[in-house]
């Protein structure tokens, strides 16, 4: 263990929620001031913060000598710069500052929720010590991430009405057929990956346990939430894209990651409760 | 007759896909709040009366396995099967005409364009190349990501072989567990093999936590049972996630636990020496009915402040062990003895010593895990095309005043598609009013159409009706 890592690391980490905060505030600001230099300084914000945020990872991974993925704390400021990744790359390649400020809430959320966590480094236990670990938690992160965003972009597809007709939203908010497209894309991204989470999970377990599926509440809500976005995926298909009904199971799948997150590891044990 | 193709036809729709689906998720997440596998009376007390025997009426108490999960699964499968079997002959037409160049394709079209090649570059098709339609008509042709067709297609078949391979495993696989320490050899089940544990080691960090328990075993076939004339022999060296095959069956490396050699005298003289894993017991010898249990072992012992005893760590520092003693089948006492102490019952005096840890070890087959890692790596490499490989086409004609007329579609790109498509008629010089649909549809190309699922054709229908309420014009 290399506390001087670990000194560095919370360093960051501190500075990262504070640029989220900022980035989150100007955002706030672009839409209710209308200036679009806003939305750019709050992406430029919100990009140095990812920045950070990285190298605030690799930090605490030197530091723990292992991939920093493996506990609540981790995993929680892995998904912070998941979502804040892939609503970096959504904003950028479909010009799309909005949806910065729908997802930065989130992002601080869930940075905050790390913030309240333990960040003592503990070793790990035989079972975790696998390079599937690796696979498995990074592809849950990307997944993870990408469904964040898919639920932000369906939120703000089922307020849309609400929200528009007022001249500088309808320029920043892209029609329903174009928000429809881009939560797709997001959640295309987010179900391959949790596809290949819940693969490399299954290989990881027959390795560790002798079993690759064996119903413990965190593979069932896995597996629930997979379900749950394959429902969208179809429904998304038959209903064209006016349907909100499509919208709605996205959302729905977005309380599912969150459920089997934190819900499992509070309400259901099972052979997952470390992570 | 019409019944029969409406069922057949109602088995293999997506919406009953979906219903299947919904079902099974609830069904999962009911049987991940419910605690598995208790008694009604557990229920009943846990919950309410009604809510037990709800539970019962539904078998939420072993969601995984009932009856009613199994036979979702199974339509879920037929479901799967038949729609796989439908969609097979319609993309493999759907492929040919997408690959003809002569076939007339609609989607977006632009006119006014004056260099195509630039249009192509734009939509970053690379290499368009020329072709003739039936009618004589000359085009440059560009397509890419056919692939992608088979997306959805290759995905349910994953699917499908997931499902197959896992339910197959569940009905044939032989699982059977073995324990104990360094020396001892013990029959694996009802099998002719015997498992000889030769090593067992835990290794500790300096913190004293655990980073590895290392097994080196040794399987052992039994001529007599197998009916071969030699005894076969293989041994291998496990460790947590690192398991080993051995004729056929799976060696892990499961969990440990503490083993004390028990040791008995009568009257001052040597009577039994045996090695006992924490839960287990030992008859005496020249006396069957009373019975000596190690309940636990203590490596650091003291006692909590209910007096209870507990282990202040890991390390061997005063090593204490829970026992009980039975006289024909009942309780004759039950206590913590230390290291060196002695109990004496009538003539026989018993101690402990030499704490070890044992071995746990899982041995399995699973003729079938191969079928399921297939299926969830075609599962994988559907979605990926489905998702990564998005079909899309375009061509451009000479129209008569020397400008060129493009058309171009991409099937599932939507609206970004059509952004897409606008930028580059915009680069290419089109200055021409854009239809969402060319309008000379040809009634022969249409007839691929027609055989698409009914999922699809609504999707076409729902484009056409909102392309052609407006025009776009490029900017
Ligand atoms: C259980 C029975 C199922 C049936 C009968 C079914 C049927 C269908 C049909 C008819 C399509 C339309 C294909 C197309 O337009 O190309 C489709 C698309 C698709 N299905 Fe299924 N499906 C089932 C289950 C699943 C499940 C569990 C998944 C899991 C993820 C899934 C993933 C997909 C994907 C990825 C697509 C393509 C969607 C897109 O690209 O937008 N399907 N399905």
């Amino acid at each position: 263990m290399n506390e001087q890592m670990l000194h560095i690391e919370n360093t960051l980490f501190t500075v990262v929620m504070i640029l989220y905060f900022a980035a989150m505030i100007f955002y706030f600001l672009f839409i209710a001031a209308r200036k679009e230099g806003l939305a750019r300084l709050a992406t430029c914000l919100q990009a140095v913060g990812w920045v950070l945020h990285t190298c605030a990872l690799v930090s605490r991974g030197i530091g723990a000598g292992r991939l920093p993925m493996t506990n609540q704390y981790e995993f929680a400021t892995s998904f912070a710069w998941g979502i804040c990744l892939v609503s970096l790359v959504f904003i950028l390649r479909f010009s799309f500052p909005v949806l910065g400020a729908f997802a930065s809430p989130v992002m601080f959320v869930i940075i905050g929720y790390a913030a309240m966590q333990s960040r003592e480094v503990h070793e790990l236990m035989p079972a975790l010590r696998s390079n599937w670990l690796g696979f498995h938690v990074s592809t849950a992160i990307i997944a993870y991430g990408s469904f964040g965003v898919s639920f932000v972009l369906s939120v703000i597809f089922l307020l849309r009405d609400r929200m528009t007709g007022r001249g500088f939203l309808d320029r920043h908010i892209p029609d329903r057929g174009k928000l429809d497209i881009i939560s797709y894309r997001s959640i295309a991204l987010g179900l391959l990956f949790l596809t290949f989470t819940i693969v490399t999970g299954a290989i990881w377990a027959e390795r560790a346990w002798g079993s690759y599926w064996s119903w413990d509440p965190k593979e069932t809500w896995s597996l629930v939430t997979w379900i749950i976005y394959s429902v969208y995926l179809h429904l998304r298909i038959r209903k064209g894209t006016e349907g909100r009904a499509a919208a709605v199971f996205a959302v729905i799948g977005f309380i599912c990651v969150l459920f089997t997150y934190i819900g499992v590891n509070t309400f259901l044990p099972g052979i997952h409760s470390y992570a | 007759m019409q019944m029969m193709k409406k069922i057949g036809r109602f088995l293999s729709s997506m919406q009953f896909a979906v219903i299947l689906l919904v079902i099974l998720a609830a069904t999962c997440s009911a049987g991940s709040f419910i605690p598995q596998g208790q008694s009604y009376e557990w229920y009943a007390a846990q919950y309410s009366e009604r809510t037990a025997a709800l539970i019962r009426w539904l078998y939420l108490d072993d969601a995984f396995h009932s009856w009613w999960f199994v036979l979702i699964s199974a339509f879920l499968c037929l479901n799967l099967l038949l729609c796989n079997l439908l969609r097979f002959p319609q993309l493999v037409r759907r492929c040919r005409r997408e690959a003809d160049p002569a076939q007339f394709f609609g989607g977006l079209a632009a006119d006014g364009i004056a260099d195509p090649g630039v249009f192509f570059a734009a939509m970053h098709f690379s290499g368009p190349k020329p072709a003739v339609t039936r009618e004589g008509r000359e085009r440059l042709f560009a397509r890419r990501n056919l692939a992608g067709l088979w997306g959805a297609w290759t995905c349910h078949l994953g699917i499908l072989l997931l499902i197959a391979g896992f339910s197959l495993g569940q009905l044939t696989k032989k699982e059977y567990t073995v324990y104990g320490v360094p020396g001892q050899t013990r029959q694996i089940g009802d099998t002719a093999f015997f498992l000889t544990i030769d090593d067992f080691t835990v290794g500790l960090r300096e913190d004293d936590t655990v980073s590895q328990y290392t097994a080196e075993i040794t399987v052992t076939e039994d001529p007599e049972r197998s009916g071969r004339s030699e005894a076969r022999r293989e041994s291998a060296e496990i460790s947590v996630n690192h398991p080993a095959s051995l004729f056929g069956m799976k060696y892990y490396q499961n969990s440990t636990g503490w083993a004390a050699k028990v040791h008995i005298t009568q009257n001052g003289q040597d009577l039994q020496d045996v090695v006992l894993c924490a839960g287990e017991y030992v008859p005496v010898e020249n006396k069957p009915e009373l019975v000596i249990l190690l309940n636990a072992f203590y490596p650091d012992y003291v006692k909590d402040e209910g007096g209870m005893p507990k282990t202040a760590s890991g390390q061997l520092r005063n090593p204490a062990y829970l026992y009980t003693v039975y006289y024909q089948g009942s309780v004759l006492g039950m206590n913590v003895l230390l290291q060196e102490e002695e109990l004496t019952i009538d003539d026989y005096v018993v101690t402990f010593s030499e704490p070890q840890n044992y071995t746990l070890i899982q041995i399995k087959k699973d003729s079938f895990i191969s079928l399921a890692l297939a299926g969830g790596l075609l599962t994988m490499l559907g979605l990926f095309l489905a998702f990564y490989l998005l079909p899309a086409k375009a061509c451009a004609e000479k129209a008569e005043d020397g400008s060129w007329r493009v058309t171009a579609e991409g099937s599932k790109g939507g609206a970004i598609f059509r952004e897409q498509f606008l930028e580059a008629v915009r680069k290419a010089g089109g200055t021409a009013g854009v239809a969402d649909r060319a309008e000379e549809t040809e009634p022969t190309e249409k007839t691929g159409e027609a055989e698409e699922t009914e999922s699809t054709k609504k999707t076409v229908e729902a484009e056409v009706a909102e392309s052609t309420k407006k025009t776009v014009r490029p900017k």
